[in-house]
């Protein structure tokens, strides 16, 4: 399974639970996003390597009546593993934050991560209170996975292994274009800024 | 709000979760993190504050250049000062003096708290132009505002 076939399953999980809104990291897991299938209710991030399960803790805290997923990277985690643990305090119900788990930093190169090393980010994920914690190493077994997250109080932490994949495009550069058309599909478009005094 | 926990800060904390049940607290690992789960509250239709420490200001410049400022994601973000005056502490000295040209050079509008019967109206004023401009806005609260100035307090 490449990271590809992995997200696309995640898009139709989030089709299926209503247009749920999915986050994604930094790289190839945003480009991978958008060849999968672009649609308003993804929010690529275009920096802030490790924050994108940060800002799915926030988004799924703000709207508990959304699913909220996240599709992160085994180094971009790595680099904010404390965000594990706010995750596992805070338990917000309605957060499935999948890791593509390709063991490499495959937007810069692909250096070997920890977790080609013996790190297991679903072993960190449970050992911070993450109960619904499972690795996958097909695309049938994500699919299920995904497919328990709909049944299952959250937060849900899938770490789909993966082959790397070279991404074939790229989502919109323009970061105000992808908040307002994000914040417009979830149902809370950003508020006007005019107004002032005359 | 979003917080990294703060000792001069910490009644704030205490009154905002015992006293203020409307505003939901979080505490964050590091103050990058805060901010990260800043961007997606907003993203979800809260007005978020982060409070941290200026030492923790270094710790969050990559979530602020890359995500808050470009996304144009406001935050009111709160700095509960070290290394200005009353400051017995030299580790936090240096980025206690950078913390305004650093603001400054990423493009973060930052105002400080003089005394205390004003601070409520320049902290509300910087959520204002934060919020009404969507662009992230500092507030200083100085370590004379923070730390009652007899020394035995001071070294908290």
């Amino acid at each position: 399974m490449t990271s590809l076939d992995a997200i696309r399953q995640i898009v139709e999980a989030a089709r299926a639970a209503d247009e749920a809104p999915i986050v994604a990291s930094l790289g190839h897991p945003a480009y991978d996003l958008f060849a999968a299938g672009d649609r308003p209710a993804n929010f690529y991030t275009w920096g802030s390597m490790g924050l994108a399960s940060s800002v799915g803790l926030g988004l799924a805290l703000a709207r508990p009546e959304l699913q909220v997923f996240v599709i992160d990277g085994d180094g971009s985690l790595l680099m904010n593993l404390g965000s594990l643990a706010t995750i596992g305090w805070t338990r917000p119900a309605n957060l499935v934050l999948v890791v593509l788990d390709n063991e490499r930093y495959a937007t810069t190169g692909g250096q070997a991560t920890a977790t080609a090393h013996g790190a297991d980010l679903e072993a960190a994920a449970r050992a911070m209170g993450v109960t619904s914690a499972a690795t996958t190493r097909s695309e049938e077994a994500l699919k299920s996975a995904l497919r328990n997250t709909a049944s299952t109080a959250g937060p849900c932490v899938i770490v789909a292994k993966v082959e790397g994949s070279m991404p074939t495009a790229k989502p919109p550069l323009d970061c105000v274009f992808i908040k307002q058309r994000f914040m417009a599909a979830i149902g809370c478009p950003e508020p006007s800024t005019a107004g002032g005094p005359a | 709000m979003v917080y990294v926990p703060d000792n001069p800060l910490s009644h704030v904390f205490r009154i905002l979760r015992d006293d203020y049940r409307d505003v939901k607290t979080t505490i964050a690992t590091r103050e990058e993190e805060a901010f990260g789960i800043a961007a997606g509250l907003y993203l979800g239709g809260a007005k978020p504050t982060v409070m941290l420490q200026s030492s923790g200001l270094g710790n969050s410049l990559n979530a602020l250049t890359s995500l808050l400022l470009p996304y144009q994601i406001p935050v009111l973000i709160l700095i509960s000062m070290r290394g200005d005056a009353g400051e017995w502490n030299a580790a936090q000295v240096p980025m206690g003096r950078a913390v305004a040209p650093i603001c400054d050079a990423i493009g973060l509008p930052v105002s400080a708290a003089e005394r205390p019967e004003t601070t409520a109206e320049i902290v509300q004023l910087v959520g204002k132009t934060a919020f009404g401009t969507r662009l992230p806005g500092v507030c200083q609260l100085p370590r004379r505002l923070t730390v009652p100035a007899r020394p035995q307090e001071a070294r908290a």
